[in-house]
């Protein structure tokens, strides 16, 4: 690969970052490149030993979304750097994508559970509307006990959602630093 | 070695080199490259992310040849989070000799 070959690929697989950040990159390469010409050595040998861009633009992505995440924790932005993080290797898709499964299933089913306690009395309303002849006060104060029960959840839900977002956050940032970005026997 | 291993270790090598002086890209590369087998490229996402925690500050230098030069240097905290890192290396790395040794001896 030629100096512009290498740069070309490394900015088309950037092309979702900002431009700034992106012109930062090439310039650090260009560089690169710039000081190892001096040193008599050959684009091809520079490139050879720099190693894939694309590989080198995914850690700089997954890097990228994992900071947006950590100062706006959108569900979006968070979906975007697991799938980024994901990218980094195909290990990843077990190690990453495996706990994030199971931790938004987790999250969702606590939800769940508190929005059907918290509605339940009207659920009994509706039940006595269809079949009147069923009513028990037991059901209607057994539900309004639940409501009570699922407000609780509902807050108990809030800071566990938080809790694991930012606890995932920092696992993500974890793999990034860890797992395998442009390794030479990867 | 194990890829995984490899670049956890590249964090340290960037911070020791720059405890005691600046360094432009170019050289860092080198350097590392002189003595462990990676690819040359990881090193600057490397860079950016740990500039981007605050451990590194950057800034331009003029060159007698060429075009000026990024050189990074290393913050306070930066030093802090260095000499941790060293101390977990240091624990590491006597605990794997350590077995090393007693399974060497079995044998």
């Amino acid at each position: 690969m030629t100096k512009d070959q290498f740069l070309t690929k490394l900015e088309a697989s950037l092309k979702r970052l900002p431009s700034d950040e992106r012109q930062d990159i090439v310039q650090d390469f260009e560089e690169h490149f710039t000081i190892g010409l001096a040193e008599g050595k050959t684009e091809e040998e520079i490139s050879v030993s720099l190693g894939s861009p694309q590989q080198i633009a995914k850690d700089l992505v997954a890097t990228y979304h994992v900071e947006r995440v950590e100062a706006t924790a959108s569900t979006a932005n968070i979906f975007r750097a697991v799938w980024a993080v994901i990218g980094l290797g195909f290990f990843n898709l077990v190690i990453v994508l495996g706990p994030f499964i199971a931790l938004v299933a987790l999250i969702i089913a606590g939800w769940i559970v508190a929005g059907a306690f918290i509605v339940s009395p009207l659920l009994v309303i509706l039940n006595t509307v269809m079949y009147p002849e069923i009513f028990q006060f037991f059901d209607l104060f057994f539900s309004i006990g639940l409501t009570g029960l699922g407000l609780f959840i509902a807050i108990g839900m809030y800071f566990a959602t938080r809790a694991v977002t930012s606890g995932f956050i920092r696992y993500l940032k974890f793999n990034v630093r860890v797992v395998k970005g442009g390794m030479k026997d990867a | 070695m194990n890829v995984q291993f490899k670049k956890g270790v590249l964090e340290l090598c960037v911070l020791v080199l720059l405890d005691k002086q600046d360094r432009y890209g170019y050289e860092l590369v080198q350097k590392i490259s002189d003595q462990i087998d990676i690819s040359e490229g990881s090193v600057y996402p490397l860079l950016r992310r740990l500039t981007k925690e605050g451990y590194f500050t950057t800034y331009l230098k003029e060159s007698t040849e060429g075009p000026p030069r990024k050189y990074y240097r290393l913050t306070d905290g930066g030093r802090i989070y260095l000499h941790e890192l060293l101390q977990e290396w240091k624990e590491f790395t006597n605990g794997v000799n350590q077995l090393i040794k007693e399974g060497v001896n079995d044998d």
